[in-house]
């Protein structure tokens, strides 16, 4: 249903450090995503995880090769155009805004007023208690509940395509569990391709197919059991002799 | 009475369709229109014949009072001296504001000066909505002047709202809070074109324990202007917070200048500034929720002015 042709990203100038100088963050990716499965994206800081979960939003656009969403070709398509498609997108830092309150987001995200509808949808998220509607949403709400709007927004949606940046960042260890068994209730009962970008094994776990993505390369696709070699030499330190040391120093991290 | 215009700026101005039920008072082009009294709301005409005097009775609950002009008469400069008198106890709303319409190429405008005594213990909603529209060139101004005393533990709070069209505007909000009274102010304005809205406020918390917040939202289109100064005095123990954020877009100029002025050791004054852009984040997120580009300034901007 969704298919990435050799994509590649590149930024030059304004945004680096060093005028003029090209970077490659994505660096020909082909891939095809099945209609109503779960794939997880993981991989090392800065490997370009979330800049492909961009591109495919259209938050980024490609520098070269294409993206084909249900057969149709969306690459120069804009965000607004790939939402209205079908695609939906949880970021990761969450906007704030002054005078919007989550009914306003959920109202725009579902396309109705209806107060029994909004209810449902909450109910459908786990969102309780129901005064959470009319809450600002602005600086004060916590870490938890920013994620918890972007989530119910994404879903509100009813995308054939979500894509969930990070779901986990800033949620406790105790609400990871039932995150991630909505996610999987809906791609199940709504038959929705999702796409979590995480480094969480609760995500890992519950991924149909992982891709693993190394200096903006695929470096692997398949189950977690065959990417558990990978990730754990990915995750070795490299810096244990400096910091270490050579007499009874411990690393604590 | 009223005809099609009329009925148009007083639906903008103060949400009535048709004349008000309870007291009121309307006035068009410096002229009296209509006016009706209650039980517990008075209007009398002042000494100076220069505008009205307001006399609402202490313990007077749940009524309201609309005061709205109308100026379409061109060339017209109306000045007007109004005064509220808040008996004890009461809890009150008064509606106020004014529409302008300009059909020709002479400029015309609106001062209303109101002052407002508020006492003990009486809680008072005052809104005010400015508007101004026409097809003519003439410029349209407005300068209102607020004047806020406060008594013992009384509250007030004042929606004041100027949403276009106003081709200059120098507003003046003026409180003095007495004891444990407390004060909350919202104003929010949108400028466009070539137009100039200037807001001055001061406030001075004089009594123990007073508490005011004033918070205000400016959106800045075209090539308009907007200069904010809103000054905190605290002369007692007393909390104070001004909040003011501005969105520029396209070659709107700003200026936001917050002062607090603690005369007290137990004061506690804050205040928390921005001018910018609409955070492209904001964008983003609601054009991932399908809104266009266009959509989405539009829907954070009304948010925003909400």
């Amino acid at each position: 249903m969704l298919e990435l042709k050799d994509i590649k990203f590149s930024v030059t100038g304004a945004d680096e450090p060093n005028n003029n100088v090209t970077r490659t963050i994505i660096d020909g990716i082909s891939f095809k995503f099945k209609k109503g499965k779960f794939y997880a994206i993981t991989g090392p800081n800065g490997s370009g995880k979330t800049t492909l979960a961009k591109l495919i939003m259209g938050i980024n656009q490609v520098t070269s090769g294409s993206i084909l969403f249900d057969g149709k070709n969306i690459t120069k398509q804009s965000i607004t155009d790939r939402a209205q498609g079908g695609i939906a997108y949880s970021f990761q830092n969450p906007a704030r805004f002054k005078g919007i309150t989550f009914r306003d987001l959920l109202v725009i995200a579902s396309g109705t007023e209806d107060e029994e509808k909004l209810v449902e949808i909450l109910r459908r998220v786990g969102i309780c208690p129901l005064d959470f509607l009319d809450k600002p949403v602005d600086s004060k709400l916590s870490g938890g509940e920013i994620k918890k709007v972007e989530l119910a927004t994404t879903i509100a949606r009813n995308p054939k395509l979500a894509i969930y940046d990070e779901p986990d960042t800033g949620i406790d260890l105790w609400t990871i569990e039932p995150m991630v068994n909505l996610l999987k209730k809906e791609q199940e009962k709504y038959n929705t391709t999702t796409i979590v970008v995480s480094h969480n094994k609760a995500f890992l776990e519950a991924a149909d197919s992982l891709l693993l993505i190394k200096d903006g390369k695929i470096a692997y696709t398949g189950d977690l059991e065959g990417a558990e070699p990978i990730l754990k030499d990915l995750s070795v330190c490299g810096f244990g002799e400096i910091c270490e040391g050579e007499d009874n120093a411990e690393c604590f991290r | 009475m009223l005809n099609a215009l009329d009925k148009k700026l007083l639906k903008a101005v103060a949400d009535l369709e048709e004349i008000p039920k309870g007291s009121y008072n309307i006035r068009k082009n410096g002229k009296l229109l209509g006016r009706e009294i209650s039980a517990n709301i008075i209007i009398d005409t002042n000494k100076e014949g220069t505008g009205i005097v307001v006399t609402i009775k202490p313990g007077t609950v749940n009524e309201s009072v609309h005061i709205p002009v109308i100026v379409s008469q061109t060339g017209l400069h109306d000045v007007v001296y109004n005064t509220f008198i808040v008996g004890e106890n009461s809890d009150v709303t008064i509606i106020a504001g004014c529409g302008i319409h300009c059909g020709e190429s002479k400029s015309l405008g609106h001062e209303g000066i109101h002052e407002f005594f508020v006492g003990k213990n009486a809680k008072v909603k005052y809104v005010e909505k400015h508007i101004a529209m026409g097809d003519g060139t003439g410029k349209r101004t407005l300068n209102p002047v607020t004047k806020v005393f406060m008594e013992e533990g009384s509250h007030v709070e004042m929606e004041l709202t100027q949403l276009g069209g106003v081709d200059e505007a120098n507003r003046l909000n003026e409180a003095n809070l007495g004891t444990k009274s407390s004060l909350l102010v919202a104003e929010r304005v949108l400028t466009d074109y070539q137009q100039v809205a200037v807001s001055k406020n001061e406030i001075v918390l004089a009594g123990q324990d007073s508490r005011a917040n004033f918070i205000s939202r400016s959106v800045i289109k075209g090539n308009s202007r907007q200069d904010f100064y809103a000054t905190l005095e605290a002369n007692a123990r007393c909390f104070g917070h001004i909040e003011c954020d501005a969105i520029i877009m396209d070659n709107g100029v700003n200026e936001t200048i917050p002062a607090l002025r603690a005369h007290h050791p137990d004061a506690e004054l804050t205040h928390e500034a921005s001018i910018g852009k609409i955070a492209n984040d904001q964008l983003m997120k609601i054009m991932s929720l399908g809104l266009t580009y266009d959509e989405a300034v539009n829907w954070i901007i009304q948010g925003f002015l909400k």
